[in-house]
């Protein structure tokens, strides 16, 4: 379940140019950051659904982060409901007041009980905002898109050179496990906590020497085609801005302005 | 030989040696091939293949660095007076392991990458891109991902992202070591044709006595950074006493021919290949 992994797919937003995605992701990410108006932060999260649903993605996924986050979301409510300065007490304190220090402590106040219930939610919504954009964009869709956008592509390759190694890497990890287990080592299956730790080297050394020198010859074989030789590279799979790209970007840029000036004009709001 | 107008590839009294290293990696190399011709080097581990094949389109010293002496020159270039974006136009090196040589997410951008490097217009990358994988037969794997392949296709795929920065030389450091037999025969046959239908100079590093017999037009022998030997295969694996003191094998055949000569049979001529043996076997059963 990595954030990185990439699902093939022709739909709407798979199709949207990348930096389309890229910025549209900033900001979005700004104005939940910004806001705490139920309304608009409960249109961004529909708005992610929807596509979520209509990019084909896993639903079970989200369903993994919200387990994930479920400890994080309850003490960040408590956390709020407890500590917020709000006047509406709708549970009194446990300790009274007029004990110094620890007075007043246990008191939950209906402002904090709902400012901690938007606050997760922003949490919530950003959680399943940032995976539509990369579970929808290969790693060189995205490479090209920040190229484009100004990034060195000697820079954006190394980038995506080293996430293409990941799965090399994890092979190689299997290798070397079973290499080990053929003879007989089993302090990974059946060894102390302590006994595990004094074992990684042996794990992680020839690793990181085999990367090593697999990055070597990488370097020659990129070398050689001539890497990072002309400032004006050319590109076999070009990405130009479309008029549906452009209208995407126009409508989000309209709601984000819309959705902070509805925020803090108060219209719309719980409370201010 | 060593006439130096008609050379494509040109050596001159080269030394090298390594950063950090003590003794030379190669050692007073003189060598002058010419366009066109198929050359094989073969050698021990370590006899200095994988040097000779850097220094043809300047990894060496450009990225490794080390100290080199005498003349380099590929296609009228002295490799040390031109970058290997240059180089790189005129010499293409493929490695031993095809894994590291593969570093994109498609079949695609693999064959572009090193055009799209060297800013070629699109339309021409498109050509390119369809002539590279024609000549490698690898069309119908377009848009999949080089992981999805064979050991011998990723090998093909690393040629044809090679070759797709159209070099008159071609460079092969051991690349069918890590291949089986059907892999091998596969790589093998795409150089054969690189070099018979389009002229392109090969210089390939390999241990397989057999296909070498077959193929190639000329040996160079390495032994400790040392040109041993330099001839025909012909004339290279009659000479049993270099074979022994460098360990290369000889092909079967000739291992046969040089058996039978021991007991007396002698052949018309040195036998190097399956077809040039069947020739003097079947003479052999007519007139014995």
């Amino acid at each position: 379940m990595s954030m990185v992994q990439y699902y093939p797919g022709k739909t709407f937003i798979h199709c949207l140019d990348p930096r389309v995605k890229v910025v549209s992701l900033f900001i979005l990410t700004i104005v939940i950051f910004l806001i705490t108006n139920f309304i608009v932060i409960s249109l961004i999260f529909l708005g992610t659904l929807i596509f979520w649903l209509k990019a084909r993605l896993p639903i079970s996924i989200l369903y993994f982060y919200m387990k994930i986050l479920a400890v994080l979301l309850v003490i960040l409510i408590a956390m709020q409901a407890l500590f917020y300065p709000g006047s509406t007490i709708i549970f009194s304190p446990i300790i009274p007041e007029v004990i110094p220090l620890l007075g007043g402590l246990g008191k939950i106040s209906k402002e904090g009980l709902i400012f901690g219930l938007i606050i997760s939610f922003r949490l919530v919504t950003l959680i399943c905002l940032m995976p539509l954009i990369t579970f929808t964009t290969s790693i060189e869709k995205m490479a090209l898109g920040l190229i484009k956008m100004g990034l060195p592509y000697t820079v954006a390759y190394t980038a995506t050179t080293a996430l293409n190694m990941i799965p090399i890497l994890q092979t190689e990890l299997g290798i070397i496990i079973d290499a080990q287990r053929l003879r007989a080592f089993q302090t990974f299956e059946k060894g102390t906590f302590s006994q595990k730790v004094k074992a990684y080297p042996t794990l992680v050394i020839p690793l990181i020497m085999g990367s090593m020198r697999r990055a070597q010859s990488m370097g020659v074989a990129m070398d050689s085609k001539a890497f990072g030789a002309s400032k004006t590279r050319t590109f076999l799979e070009d990405i130009t801005m479309q008029k549906k790209d452009w209208a995407f970007m126009i409508l989000v840029v309209l709601f984000c302005i819309t959705g902070v000036y509805v925020n803090f004009s108060g219209f719309l709001g719980i409370f201010n | 030989m060593n006439s130096f107008e008609d050379a494509h590839i040109y050596f001159e009294s080269v030394s090298y040696k390594y950063p950090n290293a003590s003794i030379n990696a190669i050692n007073n190399i003189n060598v002058s091939i010419k366009k066109g011709q198929f050359v094989v080097l073969m050698g021990a581990n370590g006899a200095g293949k994988t040097t000779f094949c850097q220094l043809l389109n300047g990894i060496i010293p450009h990225s490794v660095g080390g100290m080199l002496m005498g003349t380099v020159k590929v296609a009228g270039l002295d490799t040390k007076h031109h970058k290997i974006a240059e180089l790189s136009q005129k010499v293409g090196l493929v490695l031993q392991d095809p894994e590291s040589q593969l570093f994109t997410g498609s079949v695609k951008s693999e064959v572009a990458f090193g055009s799209e490097n060297l800013g070629i217009p699109v339309n021409e990358l498109r050509d390119r891109l369809e002539w590279a994988l024609k000549v490698v037969r690898l069309e119908q794997f377009i848009d999949r991902s080089p992981s999805a392949l064979s050991g011998g296709q990723k090998q093909r795929l690393a040629i044809a992202s090679v070759i797709a920065m159209r070099p008159e030389i071609l460079v092969l450091d051991e690349p069918t070591s890590q291949l089986d037999p059907i892999g091998s025969y596969e790589v093998f046959t795409v150089v054969k044709e690189l070099n018979q239908k389009y002229g392109m100079t090969i210089v390939m590093a390999t241990h397989h006595s057999e296909e070498i017999a077959e193929f190639s037009d000329r040996i160079l022998v390495f032994d400790e950074g040392v040109l041993v030997g330099d001839g025909s295969p012909k004339e290279i694996f009659t000479q049993k006493e270099l074979l022994l003191k460098t360990w290369i094998r000889e092909p079967q055949v000739s291992a046969l021919a040089n058996y039978l000569k021991q007991r007396g049979i002698d052949m018309p001529e040195f036998p190097i290949t399956v077809e040039e043996m069947e020739k003097y076997i079947l003479e052999l059963f007519q007139y014995g």
